[in-house]
């Protein structure tokens, strides 16, 4: 019966066509975006402040890219790095940036601006943390929770705060641990606005905080109740990824937005950046000794002879 | 009371930011379209031939498969996502491809969310049509195109289900874009990941706003499709 072979072979090229259809249909969407498009793995709080979205039309402008970014905690930050999945970094967790680059994965890294943590909480403060230095107030906080009086709300996601809360904690030689223990596993905007619901504690940059506090007005009733401590001093490097490791990765763009940020103009809009009229990011490149870091003299030098010979300064 | 006036007003900013036809919304909303269509017509370009096929032959383990496929169709969204986050990783299997945090990695992972809804769906519409015109096809020896012609056609009710059933599912699907597709803005940002990004922002009117527009696409591709049931029901029993 040549009508069934017939009929089999026309199965055949429609399916044919079908699956043809798909992979084209794939690859028209696939098409690639006319500007070169850099991935920077950051935190929730260069993103939830929108110091990104601030500086991304001067950037963009300036190379022709287009730049976006992935907000993650610092450790996830740098996982994806470690994969090859972004091109540059901008994290926060001294400690762990420099176990990144020694471990071969980052070729070079930079402190290019700071801000602070604050401890937050309720305006009643029953712990009474108000006032006191950081390590005081971990500790203070930590009684009135086991008393069952107050709560603390942790990222718990690995992050570069919540890096620095456990620091504080050994700082206070308390375990943080109990029913008064809550761990969010987000970012640091829905953390603040967990501890705003159980009128608990918490510990923010100071950006992400009064972002949030602008965007919720009253609905937000946390407060500021320790701040200006040296130990919570929050620098933020830029690092550069090893291009040999992952070769994939474009690296170039991610060069030029290191460039961009040490560079006048970069450290200027850094430094202008305001949420209500309140300055959020503190330029520092350059001069890290002046927030009590380890001087960078090699990187900047070999960077600013790099920013002369590409015209950027 | 505060809480109320806190949620009205989100509404009534929400409108405004709707009628203001904002362009970096008008880019979301189009992006998530845009992923979950091609999802959908993906899905049922693969699931019904092979729904249709699983249907009509047999062969060992048909039933094992029709189990399989049916568990499928509850496959939880973030576990698609962690499988194709790893598969398209740059260490991945699939990394030299660079689909990663892309569009195409989005249409990929709601694809596998698609297929075994729209496979399903046919396998099970295909297997409840009247035995008497299955063995009429057979009785006119019938060739396969013709047959399956037949028989899709008079299914069709149920893989417009179907189609609606993967569509929904798609559009409203959050945790495997949100892996994949890493929410970047101007780029991957769907309506579902803007959605949660505004609320962990606070800007909660920006959340409703996108949340109006999510639940009017969701309505008008259903009223499309049912008024494509209602038509051949009507054409059928006239």
């Amino acid at each position: 019966m040549p009508s069934l072979k017939d009929s089999r072979i026309s199965v055949l090229v429609v399916v044919a066509i079908v699956v043809i259809a798909a992979i084209l249909a794939i690859f028209y969407v696939n098409k690639p975006a006319a500007p070169q498009r850099l991935v920077i793995a950051t935190t929730t709080s260069t993103a939830d402040t929108g110091l990104l979205d601030h500086l991304k039309p001067y950037f963009d402008n300036r190379f022709g890219a287009n730049m976006t970014w992935l907000y993650l905690g610092t450790g996830q930050a740098l996982e994806v790095a470690s994969r090859g999945d972004a091109d540059v970094l901008l994290v926060h967790d001294r400690a762990r940036e420099e176990a990144f680059v020694s471990s071969g994965n980052g070729t070079l890294r930079v402190t290019v601006m700071y801000n602070d943590f604050v401890i937050v909480g309720p305006p009643n403060d029953p712990a009474g943390a108000r006032g006191t230095n950081a390590t005081e107030a971990m500790i203070r906080i930590a009684r009135a929770g086991a008393d069952g009086n107050a709560a603390f709300v942790s990222r718990g996601d690995n992050s570069g705060t919540e890096a620095l809360e456990k620091r504080l904690w050994a700082d206070a030689g308390v375990s943080a641990s109990g029913t008064w223990y809550v761990s969010t596993g987000s970012g640091m905007a829905p953390t603040i606005r967990v501890a705003n619901e159980r009128g608990g504690y918490t510990i923010s940059d100071r950006g992400s905080f009064y972002k949030l506090r602008s965007t919720m007005n009253a609905t937000l009733s946390l407060v500021v109740l320790c701040e200006n401590d040296t130990s919570l001093l929050n620098p933020y490097s830029i690092i550069l990824l090893n291009s040999t490791k992952h070769p994939n990765i474009n690296s170039d763009l991610a060069t030029n937005f290191l460039l961009f940020m040490v560079s006048r103009q970069g450290q200027s809009l850094i430094g202008n950046f305001t949420v209500d009229g309140r300055q959020l990011f503190f330029p520092v490149y350059g001069n890290p000794e002046s927030i009590g870091l380890p001087s960078e003299n090699a990187t900047v030098t070999y960077l600013n002879s790099l920013l002369k010979s590409k015209g950027l300064e | 009371m505060d809480g109320f006036e806190v949620i009205a007003e989100g509404f009534a900013r929400a409108l405004q930011i709707l009628l203001s036809g904002d362009q970096g919304i008008l880019e979301i909303t189009l992006l998530s379209l845009r992923v979950s269509l091609a999802a959908t017509l993906l899905g049922a370009a693969f699931g019904i031939p092979i729904g249709f096929l699983v249907a009509r032959k047999d062969f060992r383990g048909r039933s094992v498969v029709t189990t399989v496929i049916n568990t499928l169709m509850g496959l939880p969204p973030v576990v698609v996502g962690l499988v194709v986050y790893l598969f398209l990783s740059v260490s991945g299997p699939l990394g030299f491809l660079r689909l990663l945090y892309t569009p195409e990695a989005m249409i990929i992972a709601q694809m596998i969310l698609t297929f075994p809804v729209v496979c399903g769906i046919t396998i099970s519409s295909v297997l409840s049509l009247n035995p008497k015109l299955k063995e009429t096809l057979v009785s006119l020896s019938a060739p396969p195109s013709w047959e399956a012609r037949v028989l899709l056609n008079e299914s069709k009710l149920g893989l417009i289900t179907a189609i609606i059933a993967a569509f929904g599912a798609a559009i409203s699907e959050v945790g495997a874009i949100m892996m994949v597709g890493g929410n970047l803005l101007g780029y991957t940002r769907a309506l579902t990941t803007a959605i949660m990004l505004y609320t962990n922002m606070g800007e909660f009117a920006t959340a409703i706003a996108l949340g109006i527009i999510l639940l009017l696409i969701a309505f008008g591709v259903n009223l499309f499709l049912t008024y494509l049931q209602m038509r051949s029901r009507v054409r059928r029993t006239t």
